[in-house]
């Protein structure tokens, strides 16, 4: 980032390209429509660019990216009411060769789908940021301005339940 | 229990869904041209620093704008005066001429002689005179409307010029003026005057928008500055410098307290 703020229009595609599917796959995940998705993406890396000259690395580039992305959900939020997420996709599961494992599998899937999908809002962002983002507890914290107990607490939640969702059978 | 690589791994296995091209392609284009038309400084102002070049500009376009509005109500004052002493000047003139063939003719009336000259200097009367009307210019926007209409802005500077012109020719010494002449600087003087009330409304909105941006010291502030403005239903106002403190910090995090009061509801 700081290469890119220096003037390095290649140092910000190299940054864009390890984030985008991240960072895409949060959004999408938090959100309710593709569109709505996609919009929201861009902006994200829209303030990215307008910001870099305020961009201070006192964190990982990560955390900031983060933090912006979730300051701009709190504002569709905001704006839309608490959404719950709706994936426009049945999930692609790579075929197993026993037919009756690959739709066990493909069922599993789906119930963790609809797990994350009526996960809390807090608790889903703590989940996505930890899956997609690969924050750690306190990286949580500070991106969604939580204390680290409770973004402790959000995660832990949205693991148990996931697993509970998983694992039922 | 915050990590859990068996849902780690569940979780990988769905779909990973990757932005559309086309998003890819105008970010990309968006990060290339904001690089290429304005480049980062080196150094990049932090603190108190970052303000110091807003703030020095902001100062420098009231300065200016105070020094234009000041030089021009001294030039419209001395045309004023002019109007009002002109018709007197000549037959004076012709009188004083003889006694001092050697100088040439002053364009000013009012300029300094070196010889204290009665028939030169304005008249008693008409030195009060100017004063009175100058008196009344700058009390005209604070005191009592002339002729209010009933929905009414102040009265543009125009009309209060229209004023002094009137009351310049109701004087004793202004009616034999020749017509032509009179209407001819009236037209001058409203024209200055219409010319000069916009210059005013620009300046004032400038500043207004310069404010917005740059007269803050801190995001708390910023924020503070935007709550006013919601606070006095400026609504408008308050969405834009909203939306430019978003652009400008779009990591900080406003409290719920402050969002509310910063939100339109």
């Amino acid at each position: 980032m700081l290469a890119y703020r220096g003037g390095d229009a290649g140092a910000f595609e190299t940054l864009y390209k390890r984030h985008r599917g991240g960072l895409y796959r949060f959004v999408l995940r938090a959100i309710k429509q593709r569109s709505s998705a996609e919009e929201l993406f861009q902006e994200v890396w829209i303030r990215v660019i307008e910001a870099r000259n305020r961009y201070a690395p006192q964190a990982r580039f990560t955390t900031w990216l983060y933090t912006i992305a979730h300051n701009l959900l709190v504002d569709h939020w905001r704006r839309k009411g608490l959404s719950l997420v709706q994936l426009d996709e049945e999930p692609a599961v790579a075929a197993p060769d026993n037919p009756a494992r690959q739709a066990e599998a493909r069922e599993t899937l789906a119930r963790l789908v609809h797990a994350i999908e009526a996960l809390p809002a807090a608790q889903r962002e703590a989940f996505l940021l930890h899956e997609e983002g690969g924050l750690s507890v306190a990286e949580i914290a500070a991106v969604t301005g939580a204390g680290e107990e409770a973004a402790k607490s959000r995660l832990r939640y949205a693991m148990a339940k996931l697993k509970a969702a998983v694992d039922e059978n | 229990m915050t990590d859990d690589p068996k849902i780690s791994q569940r979780y990988r296995e769905l779909p990973r869904e990757e932005p559309p091209r086309h998003v890819d392609e105008a970010i990309l284009a968006a990060a290339r041209r904001a690089v290429v038309s304005r480049p980062a400084p080196l150094v990049v102002p932090s603190g108190r620093r970052r303000w110091y070049f807003p703030l020095a500009a902001a100062a420098i376009i009231v300065l200016a704008v105070a020094v234009t509005i000041h030089v021009e109500r001294q030039e419209l004052d001395a045309e004023v005066f002019e109007a009002v002493t002109s018709p007197k000047a000549p037959p004076e003139e012709k009188v004083a001429q003889p006694e001092r063939p050697a100088e040439p003719a002053s364009p000013r009336v009012f300029a300094p002689d070196p010889k204290p000259q009665r028939q030169v200097e304005p008249p008693a009367p008409q030195a009060e005179q100017s004063r009175q009307l100058r008196a009344q210019r700058d009390a005209v926007p604070a005191g009592p409307r002339v002729a209010p209409a009933p929905s009414a802005a102040p009265p543009p500077p125009a009309a209060v010029e229209d004023q002094m012109l009137d009351k310049s020719q109701q004087t004793p010494a202004a009616v034999p003026q020749a017509k032509p002449e009179a209407a001819k600087r009236e037209a001058l003087m409203r024209e200055e005057a219409r010319a000069r009330a916009s210059r005013e409304a620009d300046a004032v909105s400038g500043a207004a928008g310069a404010r917005l941006s740059s007269a803050y010291a801190s995001p708390e502030q910023w924020l503070q500055g935007i709550a006013d403005l919601r606070r006095q239903g400026r609504h408008d106002e308050a969405d834009k410098a909203l939306a430019e403190f978003r652009r400008t910090y779009p990591d900080y995090k406003i409290s719920e307290a402050m969002l509310e009061k910063v939100e339109k509801k």
